[in-house]
C-alpha cells in the first residue's frame, strides 16, 4: 500500500434523469470521448423528488460537485422541472448559509443525444474545482453546522 | 395543527428496511474485453467480495450469454442469495435482461440493480485504468448500498372492466364505437341530443372523394346501432365520475324523449304544435316546430320534443296521444366503465355581429350556412338569395381562425383564435367547385391569406377552381377585408380587399352573397371538463399528453380523445383518431387488466402528519389525497395514494417535511446511502488511487 | 435446412415511426406481431431528423423510447435486415416468406463495442448523415440503433480481415448467408413510408449538381446534435452561412415531377429549421421561398407566427431557377408575388430544397394492394375507415398512404391497429395463433436497445 497519498480527488455526483441525461451520457460512451473519472452518475427518474437538505448533505459527505442534469422542459412529468428549478434554488440559500461555493451545484437540461453539453458541462465543473478545490476546505473553514434536526 | 405521532423507534433512513438480512451476489462483466480493457474486473470483484453482506463476487466474458445467465441463477438458488448487482452495459439495453435471470431462479425482478459500468466508465476512461477501476468500484458499490435498500416491488394491476364510454355520437364517436365494440368489448355511447350523426349529417358531400355524406354516415350508424355490444342513449348527459382507469362510475343523466317509437301520424302531431323556431339543422336558415325530426330519414327515426322550447301546450298529444309523453324528467343512473372516450366535437365559429357584415346584412353567410343554402337550392335556373339572382359570391377565409391580437377582436373569453382551422380551405372550394358546377354562370372571388389545401386529393379543388375562373385575391391579415353595402344599389354588397397577388392595390368586389369561411371552435363542454377534470389547451381544444408521443391520451390515464374535441379536423381526419383512440381503449381494457409500473409514491404512515404539503405539490388530480383516519382514538388526516393516478415524479418526495413520502424502487435513502458509498473512503481503494 | 415459420397474428411491414407505433398497439392489446424492417436498425426516417415541429422536442427523445419498446415488448418479434419476397394467401391468412440478409455479424455475440468499426480502413458516405460524412464498411448503423449490432457491408469490403481480429467476442463471419423464414400473419399492416424528392430531380434547381444547395433531410443532420460537424455549415468550403433560403414546394405542387399534391409537411420543417438556425447561427438571415404557408395542424399556426415575430424573411415567390457564382454562392431567381410583382436574382450561402414526399414502395406486385394516382395507396374507404384498402386483411398506415406528420402517421398508426384488430376478431375462427417455435426468445435477447 502506498505511503504516499495523494491529495483527496474531488468527487462529482451526476444526478441523470431517465428520460434525459441519463441516455446523454450512454451517447457520449457510444462516441468513446473520454472524459474525467471522479464523475459519478447516477439515474433518476425526476430530480425533483430531492429534497434541498439532500445536496446540503451530499456536500457534508465529501461529494465536491453536483450536475443535476434533468430533462428540463422535455420532461414526461408535468410541472417537475420548475419544481427541480426550485428546490435547486434553495439548496443555494442552504449552501451560501453553510460557506459552500454555489457554483458547486449545477441544474443543467440535457437530452439523450446532447453529448456536447453533456461534456462542456463536465469539463466546466472539472475546471471549477481545479480553481475551488475540494469542498472539505469550504466546510472546515465555516462553523461547524448544528446536527440536521431529524423530521419527526 | 394536525395531531403528531410518536417518532418512531428507527432513523429514517433505515425506516423501510426489509427486515430479511440482505445476501448479496455481484456480478461484473467484462463485455469481451469492452470492459475489462480498461477496468481490471477481477480487482473490482475482489474488493467488493470484501463488503458487508456480499457472498459472491464474480466476473464473467459476457454476463448476458446464457452461460453467464446461469451462472447468476445458480449462485441465486444455492447461496440464497436476495439481491443481486451487476456492473454491465447501460441499463437500457440489459436491465430486462436480468431481471428475468432473477426472476427465473426465484427472486423479486427488483431484488436486482444495474450499474452502467461500460458507456459510462470503460468507454470514456480509456487512458486511465486505474481511475476507471476506482471508478467502478465506487459505482458498484454504491449500487450495493442501493441494493441493501431494495425491496420487492409488484406491479399495480387493477381490474379493467370490459366496457368504454363514448361521449358524443357524431362521426368520430361512432366511428371510436364501432372500433371498440368490434374488438369485443361493451360500449355505452351517449349523445346530448336527441339524433345521432353530429355536424356530418349537415353536409351534402365529404371531401375528396365527393361522396354522399349521409349515406355514408347511416351505414355507420347502422353497424354501430346494430352491434351487440353497443348500448346507445340519445339525450344522455355525464353529471358525475368518480374512480380511475379500469373502473369509472359515471352518473347518466337521461332527458325523456317525449315521443315513442315509429309514431304514425307524427307528422300531423308535428304540424299541430304551434311553436317555431330556427333549425340548427340548417343553422338557423329555416324553423322548425318545438316536435321535430332532426332530418328526413335521421337516426333515431323517433320525433323528439326540444324541451327548451316546448310550452308543454299539448296539441300534438291530442294528436298522437299513444305515443307522446310530455314528461321531460327521467332518473339519473350508473354505469361502471374502464375507459372513456371523449368525442364531443367542434361548433363553427359564430361571427360577432358585424364582423364582416355578418348579422348586419342577409347576404353575409357562413360556409355552413352556404352548404345548406345549396342543400336547399333547387338546381334549375339561378340561384335565388333573399329574394335576388346571387351573381356574384365573394368567399372569405379565415374567419375566427388565424386571429391576431390587435387586429381581431378578442372573443368573450379575451382571446383571439390564432390557430388555422385546417378544414375551411378545402371545404370552401369544395363548395365552390360544387356552386361551379351547379350555377356556371356566376362569378366567384376567393380573398384568402394562404389557400391550404394539404391532404391527399384537396390541391385538385384548388386547381379546378383556378381553371375554371374562379379569381382569387390575397389579402394581409392587418389588412382584412371590409363588407359594405354596395354604393351604387347594383348589387347588394361590395367587398373591399387590398389585393397583394397584384400590387396591394385595393379592389372593390360587388357581391350577392359573401361566404365567411368560419374556423372550428370545440362544442361546449366546460361542464365536462369540470366532471372528467380536463385541460383545455390555450386554443380551449382538449389537450393531449404529447402530441408524439401519446397523441389521442389525455392526463388522465383511461380518458381518451377522439375527433374535433382535440383540434380541428376534417371527416377522414377524425375517423383515424377515432380508431386511434378505439386502439388505446382497447389495449387498456382487453385484458381485463391494467397492468402499471410499481414506480408510483408510497406513503409511510408511521411519518405521515397530514400536513398536505404533497397534496399541494402534487400535479395529478387525484393521485395523493388526505384521508381521515382514527389513530389511537383521535381523528388525524393522512395522505393516501392512488397508484392508478400518480405518475412516480417524486415532487411530493421532496415536500414533505417528515420524509413519510417515497417513490417506490427510487427511495430518497436508497439515493443517501448511494451517496454515502460514492463518498466513503474505501480501503482498499487507497491502493488503486494512490 | 428446415425452414423456419412464425405464426403471428399481424405482421407490420416497416419499422419506422408508423410502423412501430402499429407494432405497439397491436402488442398492447395482446396480438402477437411480427415487424419486418429491411434496414439494420429499425426508427426510419424520424430517427435521423434533428427536433420535431410543434413542440421543439428532440426527435431522438421521442423515437428511441419507442424503439425500446418495440425491441422489448413480449409479443413483439423484430427481424431487422429482413425483406418480405413473396406472400401467398393461406386459408384466411398470409404466408410470408421474409429474407434476413446477411450482417456477417452473429448478432447473438455482438455486443456492439464497435471494435471492428475502428478497426475498418474503408470509409463510405454515410446514409444516416445524408452522405455528408462517412462510416466504415463494417459498423454500428448509428448510435442509438436497435438493436445495436454490427452490420458489414460485403460489396465494399476488402476481406482484409482487420475486424475479424478486433473483434473481442468472434462475432464477425464471412461466411453468413441470407436466411429464409416464413411468417404466417392473419392481417398484414403495411407502414412502409416514404422517400424524398431526389435532390436531383429538378434541372432548374441545379440538378443536384450544385453542392451549396441541399435539401431538408440533409438540413436536418447538420442540425442534429449527432451531425456530421456538430455545426451547421455549408458542404463546399465548410463556411458558416449568413445566409440561408428555403425553397419551399421544390417537389411538391409541380405538375412537371408529376406531382401534383402538396407533402403536408414542408412548410413546417422548413420553418422549424429556420427557428433552430437562428438559434445555432444568431446572425444569419433566413428566407423562406413559398407559394402557401400551410401550417394547418395544431399549435402549428402559432409556431409560424412565432418565427415571424423572430424576423425570419416570408417571402411569397416562385424559384424559377437556382445557379451558383465562381465561389459556389448559390443564386436564386424568384418571381416575387409581393405587391410589385417582380423577377430578382438573389444570393445566398446556402439553399435548401424543401423536398416533398414520394411513395417509397409499390405494394401491387406482393401484396395485390391498390395504389392511387400519386403513387400512395388507395383506401378502400378512405373517409370512414382511412387504413383499410381492398384486399382484405391488408391495412395501411402513415406515409404509406400519403405524405404526412409525424403526429399524424402515429395516429393513422393507430387507426390501422384498430382496424387490423377489428379484422381479427371478426375472421377469429380458429384459437388464436402464438409464436410457433422459440424464435421469441432467441430474437430478444439479440437486441439491444
Amino acid at each position: 500500500m502506498g505511503s504516499e497519498r495523494k491529495p483527496p480527488q474531488t468527487k462529482v455526483l451526476i444526478l441523470a434523469s431517465l428520460s434525459g441525461g441519463y441516455r446523454g451520457a450512454d451517447s457520449v460512451g457510444q462516441l468513446h470521448t473520454d472524459y474525467p473519472s471522479n464523475t459519478y452518475i447516477l439515474p433518476v427518474i425526476s430530480a425533483a423528488i430531492f429534497p434541498e437538505s439532500f445536496y446540503l448533505n451530499s456536500f457534508e459527505q465529501g461529494i465536491d460537485a453536483i450536475l443535476v442534469m434533468f430533462s428540463g422542459t422535455d420532461s414526461p412529468f408535468k410541472g417537475s422541472a420548475e419544481k427541480t428549478a426550485e428546490i435547486i434554488n434553495h439548496a443555494y440559500a442552504l449552501m451560501k448559509e453553510r460557506g459552500i461555493d454555489t457554483r458547486r451545484l449545477r441544474l443543467v437540461a440535457i437530452c439523450t443525444v446532447c453529448t456536447a453539453a453533456f461534456l462542456r458541462e463536465i469539463h466546466r465543473m472539472e475546471a471549477l474545482l481545479e480553481e475551488i478545490g475540494p469542498v472539505s476546505a469550504e466546510l472546515s473553514a465555516s462553523p461547524a453546522p448544528e446536527p440536521e434536526p431529524q423530521p419527526a | 395543527m394536525p395531531e403528531k405521532k410518536p417518532k418512531p423507534e428507527t432513523p429514517a433512513t433505515f425506516a423501510r428496511l426489509p427486515k430479511e438480512a440482505p445476501r448479496l451476489g455481484v456480478y461484473i462483466c467484462y463485455c469481451g474485453g469492452n470492459i475489462s480493457d480498461v477496468v481490471d474486473c477481477e480487482r473490482v470483484a475482489k474488493v467488493l467480495g470484501e463488503q458487508p453482506d456480499v457472498i459472491v463476487a464474480r466476473t464473467n466474458m459476457s454476463m448476458c450469454s446464457d452461460a453467464g445467465q446461469a451462472m447468476i441463477e445458480e449462485d441465486i438458488r444455492e447461496h440464497k442469495l436476495n439481491r443481486v448487482v451487476i456492473g454491465a452495459c447501460s441499463p437500457f439495453l440489459h436491465e430486462q435482461t436480468f431481471r428475468g435471470t432473477v426472476s427465473r431462479a426465484g427472486l423479486n425482478p427488483y431484488y436486482y440493480h444495474h450499474v452502467g459500468i461500460r458507456e459510462q466508465d470503460s468507454w470514456v476512461t480509456h487512458d486511465d485504468p486505474e481511475g476507471a477501476t476506482a471508478k467502478a468500484i465506487r459505482l458498484m458499490n454504491a449500487g450495493l448500498a442501493k441494493a441493501r435498500h431494495l425491496e420487492p416491488l409488484e406491479p399495480i394491476r387493477l381490474e379493467a372492466k370490459k366496457h368504454a364510454l363514448v361521449i358524443g355520437g357524431g362521426v368520430a364517436g361512432l366511428r371510436a364505437a364501432l372500433d371498440i365494440a368490434e374488438r369485443g368489448l361493451k360500449v355505452t355511447l351517449i349523445e346530448k341530443t336527441p339524433f345521432l350523426g353530429g355536424h356530418m349529417a349537415q353536409l351534402e358531400s365529404v371531401f375528396p372523394t365527393d361522396e354522399e355524406a349521409r349515406p355514408a354516415l347511416h351505414e355507420l350508424i347502422e353497424k354501430v346501432v346494430h352491434h351487440p355490444k353497443v348500448t346507445i342513449y340519445t339525450s344522455t348527459v355525464i353529471v358525475a365520475t368518480k374512480g380511475c382507469v379500469g373502473d369509472f362510475q359515471v352518473q347518466l343523466r337521461p332527458v325523456a324523449r317525449g315521443v315513442r317509437g315509429v309514431a304514425p301520424g307524427i307528422q300531423a302531431a308535428i304540424e299541430a304544435c304551434p311553436v317555431e323556431v330556427p333549425d340548427e339543422f340548417n343553422y338557423g336558415l329555416t324553423r322548425r316546430k318545438a316536435i321535430y325530426f332532426r332530418y328526413p330519414g335521421c337516426h333515431p327515426p323517433t320525433a323528439a320534443i326540444d324541451w327548451e322550447h316546448c310550452t308543454l301546450c299539448g296539441e300534438c298529444a291530442k294528436v298522437n296521444p299513444k305515443d307522446i309523453r310530455l314528461e321531460r324528467e327521467m332518473t339519473t343512473f350508473q354505469i361502471t366503465v374502464g375507459a372513456i372516450v371523449i368525442a364531443t366535437g367542434f361548433q363553427p365559429y359564430e361571427p360577432r355581429p358585424g364582423e364582416y357584415g355578418y348579422g348586419e346584412y342577409p347576404e353575409v353567410v357562413t360556409l355552413p350556412q352556404f352548404i345548406r343554402i345549396m342543400a336547399m337550392a333547387e338546381d334549375a335556373g339561378e340561384l335565388m338569395w333573399n329574394g335576388h339572382p346571387v351573381r356574384q359570391v365573394a368567399m372569405i377565409h379565415c374567419v375566427g381562425s388565424r386571429q391576431v391580437p390587435g387586429v381581431h377582436e378578442p372573443q368573450p373569453d379575451g382571446k383571439v383564435n390564432d390557430y388555422c382551422s385546417r378544414v375551411c380551405c378545402t371545404a370552401t372550394l369544395q363548395a365552390t367547385a360544387d356552386l361551379r358546377r351547379r350555377f356556371p354562370q356566376i362569378r366567384i372571388f376567393d380573398l384568402y391569406e394562404d389557400i391550404r389545401t394539404y391532404g391527399r386529393g384537396h390541391e385538385e379543388y384548388y386547381r379546378q377552381a383556378s381553371l375554371s375562373g374562379v379569381r382569387f385575391l390575397r389579402f394581409h391579415t392587418e389588412q382584412g377585408p371590409v363588407v359594405i353595402a354596395d354604393p351604387t344599389g347594383e348589387h347588394p354588397l361590395v367587398v373591399k380587399v387590398n389585393d397583394y397577388l397584384t400590387w396591394g392595390e385595393e379592389l372593390e368586389v360587388p357581391a350577392d352573397l359573401v361566404v365567411l369561411a368560419v374556423g372550428m371552435m370545440p362544442g361546449p363542454i366546460e361542464d365536462l371538463i369540470d366532471v372528467l377534470k380536463l385541460s383545455p389547451g390555450n386554443d380551449r381544444f382538449l389537450l393531449e399528453v404529447h402530441p408524439k408521443l401519446r397523441p389521442v391520451e389525455t392526463a388522465v390515464t383511461g380518458i381518451v380523445l377522439a375527433g374535433t374535441a382535440q383540434s380541428p379536423m376534417n371527416i377522414q381526419e377524425s375517423c383515424a383518431a377515432a380508431e386511434a383512440a378505439a386502439s388505446k381503449v382497447a389495449g387498456l381494457l382487453s385484458q381485463g387488466l391494467v397492468e402499471l409500473e410499481p414506480f408510483v409514491a408510497h406513503v409511510d404512515l408511521g411519518r405521515c402528519t397530514g400536513t398536505g404539503a404533497c397534496v399541494d405539490a402534487c400535479q395529478y388530480e387525484g393521485a395523493i389525497q388526505l384521508e381521515t383516519r382514527v389513530i389511537d382514538g383521535k381523528e388525524v388526516q393522512r395522505a393516501v395514494i392512488s397508484p392508478a393516478i400518480c405518475v412516480g415524479c417524486g415532487v411530493c418526495v421532496s415536500a414533505c417535511p417528515n420524509r413519510a413520502i417515497d417513490v417506490q424502487g427510487w427511495t430518497l435513502a436508497q439515493y443517501e446511502a448511494m451517496v454515502a458509498a460514492i463518498a466513503a473512503e474505501i480501503p482498499a481503494l487507497v491502493e488503486v488511487e494512490a | 435446412m428446415a425452414e423456419e415459420r412464425l405464426r403471428v397474428d399481424a405482421l407490420v411491414v416497416g419499422g419506422g415511426i408508423a410502423g412501430m407505433q402499429a407494432s405497439l398497439d397491436l402488442a398492447d392489446q395482446g396480438y402477437h406481431v411480427a415487424l419486418v424492417e429491411r434496414e439494420p436498425s429499425i426508427g426510419g426516417k424520424m430517427i435521423a431528423l434533428s427536433k420535431v415541429f410543434p413542440t421543439l422536442d428532440c426527435c431522438s427523445c421521442i423515437t428511441t423510447p419507442k424503439m425500446s419498446a418495440v425491441a422489448h415488448h413480449e409479443n413483439i418479434h423484430l427481424f431487422t435486415y429482413t425483406e418480405v419476397k413473396t406472400i401467398e394467401p393461406n386459408g384466411g391468412s398470409y404466408l410470408v416468406h421474409c429474407v434476413e440478409k446477411p450482417r456477417y455479424v452473429d448478432t447473438g455475440l455482438c455486443t456492439g463495442c464497435r471494435q471492428c468499426e475502428y478497426a475498418c480502413p474503408i470509409d463510405l458516405p454515410d446514409p444516416f448523415q445524408m452522405g455528408l460524412s462517412a462510416h466504415r464498411a463494417i459498423r454500428v448503423p448509428f448510435s442509438t440503433a436497435v438493436p445495436q449490432k454490427a452490420v458489414l457491408d460485403i460489396d465494399h469490403c476488402l476481406l482484409c480481415g482487420k475486424c475479424e481480429k478486433a473483434c473481442p467476442v468472434d462475432a464477425i463471419d464471412f461466411t453468413q448467408g441470407p436466411q429464409d423464414l416464413v411468417i404466417e400473419a392473419r392481417a398484414i399492416v403495411l407502414a412502409t413510408g416514404y422517400e424524398t424528392t431526389p435532390r436531383d430531380a429538378k434541372a432548374e434547381y441545379g440538378a443536384g449538381k450544385l453542392s451549396n444547395v441541399i435539401d431538408g433531410l440533409m438540413m436536418e443532420r447538420l442540425l442534429a446534435p449527432t451531425g456530421p460537424y456538430l455545426h451547421v455549415l455549408r458542404p463546399s468550403d465548410g463556411k458558416e452561412p449568413d445566409s440561408i433560403a428555403y425553397v419551399q414546394c421544390a417537389g411538391s405542387r409541380d405538375e412537371t415531377l408529376g406531382v401534383s399534391y402538396c407533402s403536408r409537411v414542408c412548410c413546417m420543417y422548413a420553418i422549424k429549421q429556420a427557428m433552430l438556425l437562428s438559434g445555432a447561427l444568431p446572425m444569419a438571415d433566413i428566407t423562406i421561398y413559398y407559394m402557401d404557408i400551410r401550417t394547418f395542424g395544431k399549435g402549428y399556426e402559432q409556431f409560424y407566427q412565432n418565427a415571424r415575430a423572430m424576423g425570419i424573411e416570408f417571402v411569397k415567390a416562385k424559384v424559377g431557377r437556382i445557379t451558383e457564382d465562381e465561389y459556389r454562392n448559390p443564386i436564386v431567381r424568384v418571381e416575387i408575388m409581393e405587391e410589385a410583382s417582380r423577377v430578382e436574382e438573389r444570393k445566398h450561402d446556402l439553399v435548401v430544397l424543401s423536398v416533398g414526399m414520394l411513395p417509397a414502395y409499390d405494394p401491387r406486385p406482393l401484396y395485390g394492394v391498390p395504389i392511387a394516382e400519386d403513387g400512395f395507396v388507395e383506401a378502400a374507404c378512405p373517409n370512414i375507415a382511412p387504413p383499410m384498402t381492398a384486399q382484405p386483411g391488408v391495412f395501411a398506415a402513415g406515409t404509406a398512404t400519403g405524405p404526412m406528420d409525424i403526429v399524424d402517421s402515429i395516429v393513422m398508426a393507430g387507426a390501422a391497429a384498430a382496424e387490423a384488430a377489428a379484422y381479427l376478431e371478426r375472421h377469429d375462427g380458429e384459437a388464436k395463433t402464438y409464436a410457433g417455435r422459440s424464435i421469441s426468445m432467441g430474437e430478444k435477447e439479440a437486441i439491444h436497445a
